[in-house]
């Protein structure tokens, strides 16, 4: 809705009237309120990652054993993947802000296709442990001990809230491409590209300790 | 009150190969520097630490905002670590038996 035209009205508490301005447009409280979305988000994985740490002390040798299965190269090339595009919707953002927009529309472009890339390489990483039949309550994953169980429940749970993430996030830059090209976002107003940015680096911190607790911790035997 | 420094092109481009570097150590430590399991874990975390802190302080630009965003993270952190340090007491001493008025 376009507050522009209309002018609102506020009384004090000795009833002057005062114009409310800037409507929609609180830069410092939109950035504050997703800061606080984002401890949400901190909450949500550092408490996954404390439920892993504590299996991973209580069943130390299934843990290995299970994480010695996982296609390091794959994830491997996943945490270089999601590195790359990090850096183009960073770099997309500081062209933004220097006026650069077609730039921007280009490097927020290229994070869509290596947040796809990202997505496709999980895909056929998670089909060849379903084409093994290790998927969450299946036959062969339960007739398996206890930790390497609770290893692979985490494995897909935690790497599949973390997809999740990816799918909307893929969802926001869209997003953000579409109000760029309506004008709602543009140079002088863009707090909902810089978060999304955010968001973004968010998505990549989680992965940053998913890669090495779950594919590097097998190496270590 | 508003911190006027901003990050630039050049110093975005300096963490970013800072991280890819810190990537490509996270990828080959295991096989070049063969470590038992406690050494693996504390050097792979130590890794992604320091990768977390160029992330938090020059990707989503902690280092140049206001303070208060960069408490936000630290009570984040502290309430995450208090939640660990008491889960860590039910892992070690589950089974062991912690009568202390015998």
């Amino acid at each position: 809705m376009d507050h522009s035209s209309e002018i609102e009205i506020i009384y004090d508490k000795q009833g002057n009237p005062h114009e409310v301005v800037d409507f929609n447009d609180d830069y410092q409280a939109s950035k504050l309120g997703f800061w606080f979305f984002l401890f949400t988000e901190l909450m949500l994985f550092g408490g996954m990652f404390l439920v892993f740490t504590f299996y991973f002390y209580r069943y130390t040798d299934n843990f290995l054993e299970a994480s010695a299965t996982l296609n390091i190269v794959l994830g491997g090339i996943n945490t270089f993947v999601l590195l790359i595009s990090t850096y183009f919707l960073g770099m997309g953002l500081i062209n933004f802000k220097n006026g650069e927009v077609s730039k921007a529309k280009v490097k927020i472009v290229l994070t869509i296709v290596f947040s796809i890339l990202f997505l496709t390489i999980k895909y056929f990483e998670w089909m060849a442990e379903i084409h093994h039949g290790i998927y969450p309550d299946s036959e062969i994953l339960n007739a398996k001990e206890n930790g390497i169980i609770l290893f692979f429940g985490l494995y897909f749970t935690m790497t599949g809230l973390h997809g999740v993430h990816i799918i909307i996030g893929i969802a926001l830059m869209t997003w953000v491409l579409i109000l760029m090209n309506r004008g709602t976002i543009t140079t002088k107003k863009y707090v909902i590209f810089e978060n999304v940015a955010l968001y973004w680096d968010l998505v990549h911190m989680v992965w940053v300790f998913l890669f090495p607790l779950f594919y590097i911790t097998g190496l270590g035997r | 009150m508003t911190n006027h420094e901003t990050l630039t092109e050049s110093m975005f481009i300096k963490v970013f190969f800072a991280l890819i570097g810190l990537t490509t150590l996270t990828f080959l430590q295991p096989y070049f520097m063969h470590q038992d399991l406690s050494n693996t874990i504390a050097i792979q975390m130590f890794i992604a630490v320091i990768k977390t802190f160029l992330i938090g302080a020059y990707y989503m630009h902690l280092k140049y905002e206001e303070p208060l965003y960069r408490w936000i993270v630290l009570i984040a952190l502290i309430t995450l670590s208090i939640f660990f340090i008491i889960t860590s007491f039910d892992a070690i001493f589950r089974n062991s038996i912690n009568d202390f008025f015998t």
